[in-house]
């Protein structure tokens, strides 16, 4: 076992530099750079422009740069971002807390949800239920995150046009005049702007995720064991949900690591059209202004999590099943 | 004991500065619809923006609508008055200009402070010319003090003199005088110690909010990463901004403004009232607003077509090709660009692209700069038949097989037009044009490429530069003298359809030295000749072909009084002077 998490974590290295290497040289091979914009700025003069060049260092060759912001990453310095003149962990860090608002409570009712759909699905396969959940499922899997949530806009309003009354905000995280509330306040403040966000995040992802949960049961119910624990005279729940289902959800174990990464990487365009401030809309600026270190940085951080996150999946996977280990 | 004399000095020193009383600037009614009677204290504007934040070091700041330029507000020694355009003193009392006129003395408004109660002196305008123009510290506005290269130096004569000096007369030096000071208490110190990396490590957006300095209306309470922007009145402006009744501005306790990067969710939050001023722009937001309003379902005014918005859209030949002489030859020839022009569905594109609001363009001034325009300038209107005639006179009178006009060598009349790719208004635009050429027999291949290639081809230079034609935009420019100063000038980094570096025709030569008269020019009405001349040739020229422009259409919920009235409603001075706003209900 340790000669097996020696040989994972040494994987890692070469990764690590492929990867980066990879992302900075694809960044850089987009035409033009951070000042390209400003060049049709009718007010500054073209030496301006090669002298700011000159000082964000983007007159040097792309293999410079790279190994200058390696060594920057060695001292655990991400680089500086152009447009916000700071550290670009100082200026992503707000936004990926504020995405997390979204992230972690949507991916619990996830799971929440989706599993026990996926639990009905197997255990009453087409039924009228299983149908239904499934039609919805796809549903929301088929109609883009972005527009769901512009219809949820289009609904909100409807009701306030209809009533008077807002149900819920139609973007933002907080409202007018948070920063004099009292804490208690703001936090309701905050939840009551969270619910819309998060179903709609998580309407996207309930469709995989529960299918996946009733494939691996219907798997599992036509096991034999489960045939003899029923002979055996076990009530139907306790098949279901102590045998069966015990050994249907080690699969999801490994999907465990994969949630790392996801934790900063934002729930997408539902952050954009919901106007939340989390790290999309960000990134997408930094991307349009071609901010190169914020999106190296930002991928860096991306890419650590998700080499850990597998590192973790196959761990806990090898620790699961002793086959894995001996491959 | 002389110590103690020494601060009893000084502590009646402090006791009589603060008892002189300020002398108000008074803000003058007809810069508003309200009434001195119907005027409300308190209360909290909220606005909205698209970009977010990313300083509040007003020397590092670069995007529009910056926090510290909305903090200081129209600070400055001058600013302009709405309703005539004209410079007017601000936060200097009067000025003098020295009979070569190139020195301008300003006299400082005595009882000027900061939000942090420290008086705003000579100093202060001195400290912060000199750290713009540091280069290292790559301030946005540091090409502003510079006329040709030459430097234009601000100096103190004492606490409450300034004397700024030009290279040159300078149309636009009231324009540079207009900088807003920022405090040298603050930025001074560490500017001396640490130099240009001291100034751009201050005031980052994790910096704490009372530590920022304002000079104007407000001073920053709060600042949440991506969501919104809490300015609060400052109170020590109001000492010395009255309204016309002696009440201290703004009237408004605070300006939120929320940052909202789709404007979809711009336009769902004003619908839902949580945001109060908004600008929509296209037909539908436009729509949406106005139905919301005609149902009852939302109390709010929308002025559509207030006015056109101060930006370009027009297409340019590359008049440098040396490896293909015949196209060179012909994007060389102002018949060929008569042509085109002819070509060019002005009122389709309005109808089609902006919805029937918008305004055609004929010129490189902007349609909303109206005592700019030359009312008697040539339009070449869309006119396929003339645009025929005139291609036929430059000798392309055959068509081949699949209906192109050729010329009696058989060449093509064929030509590449690019604009860049996701800009949904400007490929709208450039397929319209492809159709009417197309009815004549011009064939033009339309390829939409991303905006920075777009943008290095464009101001690519040399006797051969990598396109044919190009469909893009400008914005910016002035009031005082609305031609560019890097467009027209031969040698200008965006003198687009001509980068060899010198000028090609004689018209060039002529637009060139009228530039650079009318730059120098101090009189407006000789300065405004000059620009009708500048017009005149442009059109008999047409260097670039000009096309139309979206209008703007302020809207604003009707908890708000205090807007412009309609006269200066427009994208220009906006929809209202915020200091002048007040909440109604």
């Amino acid at each position: 076992m340790t000669q097996y998490i020696l040989r994972r974590v040494l994987y890692l290295i070469p990764t690590f530099f492929g990867a980066t290497f990879l992302a900075f040289l694809i960044i850089q091979l987009a035409p033009g750079d951070y000042l390209t914009q400003m060049e049709l700025d009718p007010k500054v003069t073209p030496e301006t422009i090669a002298r700011l060049r000159s000082q964000f260092g983007l007159d040097q060759p792309i293999y410079v740069q790279y190994l200058l912001w390696m060594n920057n990453l060695f001292h655990l310095n991400l680089g500086y971002s152009f447009s916000y003149q700071a550290p670009v962990l100082e200026v992503i860090w707000p936004r990926v807390v504020n995405s997390m608002w979204i992230v972690i409570p949507s991916t619990l009712l996830l799971y929440l949800v989706a599993i026990p759909i996926g639990v009905y699905g197997a255990v009453r396969p087409y039924s009228f239920g299983d149908k239904l959940f499934s039609f919805l499922a796809y549903v929301g899997l088929s109609v883009p995150s972005f527009f769901l949530a512009l219809i949820a806009i289009y609904v909100l309003l409807q009701i306030k046009f209809k009533t008077g009354v807002l149900l819920f905000p139609v973007g933002g995280m907080t409202s007018s005049g948070f920063e004099q509330m009292g804490r208690l306040e703001q936090i309701k403040d905050i939840l009551w702007h969270l619910v819309v966000p998060v179903l709609l995040a998580t309407a996207n992802d309930i469709a995989g995720l529960s299918r996946l949960m009733r494939g691996q049961m219907m798997e599992v119910l036509g096991q034999d064991y489960i045939r003899t624990a029923r002979a055996k005279g076990l009530s139907e729940r306790v098949v279901i949900y102590k045998h069966a289902f015990r050994n249907a959800v080690i699969p999801f174990v490994a999907t465990l690591g994969g949630l790392l990464p996801s934790l900063i990487s934002g729930a997408g365009f539902i952050e954009v059209v919901m106007a939340w401030p989390g790290i999309t809309p960000f990134f997408l600026d930094a991307i349009a202004n071609q901010d190169l270190y914020v999106i190296a940085g930002f991928l860096t951080v991306g890419l650590v999590l998700l080499l850990l996150g597998n590192l973790l999946s196959d761990l806990l996977l090898a620790w699961v099943d002793p086959r894995i280990r001996y491959f | 004991m002389r110590k103690t004399a020494f601060w009893l000095m000084a502590a009646a020193g402090v006791l009589g500065a603060s008892l002189a009383q300020a002398q108000a600037f008074v803000w003058p009614q007809k810069w508003t619809t309200a009434k001195l009677s119907e005027v409300k204290r308190g209360g909290t504007l909220r606005g909205s923006t698209i970009s977010d934040y990313r300083t509040f070091n007003p020397f590092l700041a670069a995007e529009s609508g910056n926090i510290p330029s909305v903090m200081c507000g129209p600070g400055g020694l001058v600013r302009r008055d709405p309703t005539t355009g004209e410079w007017i003193p601000y936060m200097a009392e009067s000025w003098t200009i020295s009979p070569n006129k190139l020195d301008i003395t300003f006299k400082i408004r005595k009882g000027l402070k900061f939000s942090d109660g420290r008086p705003i002196t000579a100093d202060d305008w001195v400290t912060t010319w000199r750290i713009h123009t540091d280069k290292a510290v790559g301030s946005n506005s540091y090409d502003s003090f510079f006329i040709d290269g030459k430097p234009i130096v601000v100096r103190k004569i004492d606490d409450y003199t300034l004397r700024i000096s030009y290279p040159k007369t300078d149309a636009e030096a009231f324009a540079v005088a207009s900088y807003c000071p920022w405090p040298a208490h603050v930025f001074g110190p560490v500017y001396q110690k640490e130099g240009a990396e001291g100034i751009k490590k201050m005031w980052t957006l994790s910096e704490k909010p009372e530590n920022i300095v304002s000079p104007g209306p407000w001073v920053l309470e709060s600042y949440t990463p991506g969501e919104r922007v809490v300015l609060r009145r400052n109170p020590n402006f109001g000492e010395w901004n009255k309204d016309e009744a002696g009440n201290p501005l703004p009237y408004l306790d605070r300006y939120e403004i929320r940052i909202v990067k789709d404007t979809n969710a711009q336009l769902a939050a004003f619908l839902a009232g949580e945001i109060d001023v908004y600008a929509p722009s296209t037909v539908d937001q436009i729509s949406q607003v106005r139905q919301a309003i005609q149902q009852g379902r939302l109390d709010a005014t929308i002025k559509v077509n207030a006015s056109p918005v101060a930006s370009s859209q027009f297409i340019v030949f590359n008049w440098n090709k040396a490896s293909d002489p015949f196209k060179q030859a012909l994007f060389r020839s102002d018949k060929f660009r008569k042509a085109m022009s002819h070509l060019i569905n002005r009122q389709a594109v309005i109808d089609l692209v902006y919805g029937g609001l918008g305004t055609p363009m004929y010129t490189s001034v902007y349609p909303v700069l109206t005592q700019w325009i030359n009312p008697k300038v040539p339009k070449y209107e869309y006119d396929p038949k003339q645009a025929a005639k005139l291609l036929s006179e430059l000798g392309f009178t055959r068509k081949d097989r699949e209906g192109y006009l050729v010329d009696s060598r058989g060449r093509r009349l064929e030509f590449t037009l690019a604009t860049n790719a996701g800009n949904a208004q400007r490929e709208q635009m450039a397929k319209l044009f492809v159709d009417e050429a197309k009815k004549v027999g011009v064939k033009v291949n339309f390829t939409p490429i991303d905006f920075n290639t777009l943008v290095g081809q464009l101001l690519s230079s040399g006797p051969d530069r990598p396109f044919d034609a190009i469909l893009i935009g400008l914005s910016g420019g002035g009031l005082d003298w609305p031609f560019g100063s890097n467009v027209v000038p031969c040698k200008g980094n965006l003198h687009m359809w001509n980068k060899s570096g010198q000028c090609l025709d004689p018209r060039e030569t002529q637009l060139d030295a009228l530039y650079s008269r009318g730059r120098t020019e101090l009189d407006f009405k000789k300065r405004q000749q000059i620009g009708y001349q500048m017009q005149e040739i442009e059109a008999q020229l047409l260097p670039v072909l000009y096309i139309a422009g979206p209008n703007y259409h302020p809207a604003w919920n009707n908890r708000l009084g205090g807007e412009h009235p309609d006269a200066i409603l427009s994208s220009i001075w906006g929809q209202r002077e915020l200091e002048l706003t007040f909440i109604k209900k």
